[in-house]
């Protein structure tokens, strides 16, 4: 670390920082309004913060788009206008098509939506204009700069922090010292009661999403000038906006304001002190605030929003070991007859992400909490096990249950900083923390960054049967996949897995009969992230390979899409789900970011139709086919009943 | 106590209502009516169907069937906004006061939907404790303050129809008395009042009508007066 830090390179970096914060200001605004009337985490907002660029590019070059119409260039001053106008009028109708069907659904169904939603539209833009991004040119009114004392500023670069101010300010006015303001801040707390006043609050929500989402598209417009702007931007500032608005306290929109700025410089400094860390410290600051203060800096404490029952109950009454046997024995004989009719490479990869599925499903299906940052227990123990195998010589099993330790630890330190949130907080706080992960892979000389640990040998188990032999390697990973899912069905089918499923159902009523509910949801999380862990290091010695995308957010959501494809909190779900997506990737993988945009349908459709999953899907067969036998029944609602009541 | 007239014509009208929470059945065919200047309660135990009949008449609730006929048109397949828009002013169970406004952004809150309201001004003279402490926190004021910031706030809107459930509820005698003077003001400005109530003595001295409620269903029907001479009766039903 250098102290001898020149006077214009510090100021510089403050003044990057209160541009970057100006931006982080204005995202976090709009996340935090969306999300503190609809308790939706809007994933889709960094997305429509790139459909703000976009939209101020694509006015700008409309005579070259489309030659021959004669259609004018609009400027960036109509665009500041005109791109927020129908960036928010997507809002709308986005609100309208989607996420008005989630309200009242558990806030699962919300994020994922969001996720899938970002997907379909990251995925356009990049088959549309592929990855690399353009430039636009600063406005010719704000060309040029003055002189600081130190620094020079570029006009443009105080228009944004100004411009930004401005509409922070605007935006608090509005929430706090108005009508419409006063209407909103009630709906956040009793939405029915405000309603039953004589307020259309289905409009006001839909309206609020729109606002919200103009902000983004505001952003976008400023951004423009001065970022490359590509499909990705929005994939790349999201996660830190999240845990800005976490930092902040959720909803809270002062919170928002105070911290976008706050950690923009807090960034910024960061880069002149300490640079290895200017990519991580905000997540960093987010776990420091989280230890001390879990409601954030702003935030009232509320406990975190309640949605209705994330699904249907796990069918398997009872720990029943001949159950357990029959599966197992099950399960095993399929797995070894399965190699005679499909590319083993195909089924142990099935397996890997089914084992990982159900790892997951452990603490998102049956404890009920949202976990968004599987992918850090997977990518690490994938990394450590490669380098345990490659670089120390370990043999395959210790070089994997290496893995699988630093997985579990790791997961202790998670879980202690995250259990103690619930719903999207725990969310989010599990996604932040995740990406210091990523950050430090992407960093750190034995990860090897970008290039990942290649060529990693698979070795000999116990130093005795080479698993370069095909059939032993895929009887060795059959073998991991039935220890693992036996681990994950055992505690599941335990007292302490009944334990777990009443948190899930009622959390506050499990804390008076006198359990430690916090311990336990702990264990649950270290359990969760070893066995991910095995699933991670698994993988590992089946491709001989660990790469960045191993610890990214979207192995993260891979993980939840399995799961809710397969079914949340059933047995055989997570194999489903695993099959189901291992074999879309398989198959899709020659069509570039269609894939992505699949991904994201899948994720919308299943959130819209198909919230039971595969599994649902078939128990609701079973269930249809048994009640044609009998007669049906009197005294149903006329209406279909909402299957949950409004808790928001 | 004197039977007082009730002249006016059928303000609500409430005709074979069933009602669902999710799979149970609440409401199995609650039938009653109230004329316009009348005060009209709902008696009967803990789940007995009294607050979900006042949810189920504001719209807010998602599985409904039968009919709530108010001047004439059907309630029961509007938007809960539109159903206050029409006139009926709500006071829900546990008061419904915003605990992160201020007293008065909690008074203003619902918008008017008659022009005959109170005004500010005279809500203060009715309510003198919500003037004084009109600038805190609404979260911040004693329940009998919530209960008068309640009533207040549907006061404000002209709404002519009021839905009270429980204003008594867990306050001490002297405020129930400061609530049954307010309700000689609601009786003064002709408003419609239909109250759900616990409290039978307190019912009792101001009601026109008394209906006892059981299983999601109205069994009797009592007049004002009759409730004193009948209070074994009554009290039997109810449990007490």
């Amino acid at each position: 670390m250098d102290l001898h830090i020149s006077a214009p390179v510090l100021f510089g970096q403050i003044l990057i920082g209160l541009i970057n914060g100006s931006f982080y200001a204005m995202m976090s605004l709009g996340v935090a309004v969306i999300f503190g009337m609809l308790r939706i985490a809007n994933f889709v907002h960094g997305a429509q913060y790139m459909l703000g660029a976009f939209g101020a590019w694509f006015l700008l070059s409309l005579p070259e788009l489309f030659p021959g119409l004669g259609l004018p260039s609009i400027g960036y001053w109509w665009a500041l206008l005109l791109v927020p106008l129908l960036v928010g009028l997507t809002g709308l109708v986005t609100e309208r098509l989607f996420i008005r069907r989630v309200y009242r659904l558990h806030h699962a169904y919300g994020l994922l939506l969001t996720v899938g939603l970002a997907l379909v539209i990251e995925g356009l833009f990049r088959i549309m204009f592929g990855s690399t991004g353009a430039a636009y040119p600063t406005p010719e009114l704000l060309k040029g700069g003055i002189r600081l004392g130190v620094i020079y500023l570029p006009l443009y670069r105080l228009w944004v922090i100004v411009a930004s101010a401005i509409i922070c300010f605007g935006t608090w006015l509005l929430i706090e010292r108005t009508r419409i303001g006063a209407y909103l801040r009630a709906a956040t707390e009793n939405p029915a009661l405000v309603q039953a006043f004589g307020i259309n609050v289905p409009v006001m929500l839909t309206l609020t999403y729109g606002f919200g989402v103009a902000l983004a598209g505001l952003a976008g417009v400023l951004a423009v000038p001065v970022y490359q702007f590509n499909p990705q931007m929005g994939q790349n500032i999201i996660i830190v906006i999240f845990a800005i608005v976490v930092i902040g306290g959720m909803g809270s929109i002062i919170g928002a304001i105070v911290s976008g700025f706050m950690l923009g410089v807090i960034e910024g400094l960061t880069k002149v002190f300490y640079p290895e860390a200017s990519s991580t410290i905000i997540f960093i600051i987010m776990a420091l605030v989280l230890a001390t203060r879990p409601a954030g800096l702003f935030g009232r404490d509320d406990g975190g929003s309640h949605g209705g029952p994330v699904s249907m109950d796990a069918g398997a009454p009872g720990g029943d070991r001949p159950a357990m046997a029959r599966y197992l024995v099950a399960l095993g004989l399929i797995g070894l007859v399965a190699p005679f009719f499909v590319y083993p490479l195909f089924l142990m990869k099935l397996l890997c992400f089914a084992l990982f599925a159900a790892a997951y499903n452990l603490l998102f299906g049956y404890v009920g909490l949202l976990a968004f940052g599987h992918a850090a227990f997977f990518g690490a123990a994938a990394y450590v096990t490669g380098h345990a195998a490659k670089v120390w010589g370990l043999t395959p099993e210790l070089a994997i249950l290496s893995g699988v330790a630093v997985a579990a630890a790791l997961g202790a330190v998670v879980g202690a900083l995250a259990i103690r949130r619930q719903g999207l907080y725990f969310a989010m706080i599990t996604l932040a923390l995740a990406q210091i992960v990523y950050f430090y892979a992407v960093q750190a000389p034995w990860t090897h960054g970008e290039d990942g640990i290649q060529a990693i040998p698979r070795g000999a188990l116990f130093g005795v049967f080479s698993l370069s032999y095909p059939w032993t390697l895929y009887l060795f990973v059959l073998a991991i996949f039935l220890i693992g899912f036996a681990v994950i069905y055992r505690t599941v089918n335990s007292p302490f897995g009944e334990i777990l499923k009443a948190i899930r159902e009622n959390e506050q009523r499990v804390i008076s009969l006198g359990y430690d509910t916090s311990r336990i949801k702990l264990i649950a999380f270290i359990i969760s992230a070893a066995v991910s862990g095995l699933a991670g290091g698994t993988k590992t010695l089946i491709f001989q390979l660990v790469t960045l995308s191993d610890v990214s957010w979207t192995t993260s959501g891979d993980v939840l899409l399995m799961l809710l494809i397969g079914g949340i909190g059933t047995v055989l779900g997570p194999l489903y789900g695993a099959l189901v997506l291992v074999a879309a990737q398989d198959y899709l993988a020659s069509f570039g970011s269609w894939v992505l945009v699949i991904q994201g349908a899948i994720f919308v459709l299943c959130v819209l139709f198909l919230r039971g999953g595969i599994a649902g899907a078939l128990e609701e067969l079973g269930r249809v086919v048994r009640r044609d036998r009998r007669k049906a029944g009197l005294g149903t609602p006329p209406r279909a009943p909402a299957a949950e009541e409004p808790t928001r | 106590m004197p039977e007082r007239a009730s002249t006016g014509s059928t303000s609500l009208e409430v005709a074979e209502l069933h009602a669902w929470y999710g799979e149970s059945h609440v409401l199995h065919g609650m039938t009653f009516s109230v004329r316009a200047g009348e005060i009209v309660t709902l008696v009967g135990r803990n789940g007995a169907g009294k607050t979900t009949t006042l949810r189920a008449i504001m719209g807010m609730l998602d599985a409904t069937q039968g009919a709530v006929r108010y001047g004439g048109d059907d309630l029961l397949s509007l938007p809960s906004h539109r159903i206050a828009r029409r006139g009926i002013g709500y006071c829900p169970e546990e008061r419904g006061i915003f605990a992160s406004l201020t007293v008065e952004e909690n008074l203003m809150l619902p918008p008017k939907v008659a022009e005959e309201g109170m005004s500010v001004v005279e809500l203060y003279e009715v309510f003198p404790n919500l003037r004084e402490r009109r600038g805190g926190m609404a979260g911040k004021l004693s329940g009998g303050e919530q209960q008068m910031l309640a009533i207040a706030r549907v006061l404000r809107t002209g709404a002519k129809l009021l839905l009270l459930d429980e204003p008594t509820e867990g306050l001490a005698p002297t405020i129930v008395q400061q609530i049954a003077r307010v309700f000689a003001v609601l009786r003064e400005r002709q408003h419609t009042v239909l109250l759900v109530e616990q409290n039978v003595r307190f019912a009792a001295k101001l009601a026109d009508r008394h209906h006892i409620v059981e299983h999601g269903q109205v069994i009797d029907v009592l007049l004002g007066s009759e409730l004193d001479a009948r209070r074994g009766q009554v009290e039997a039903w109810l449990g007490v």
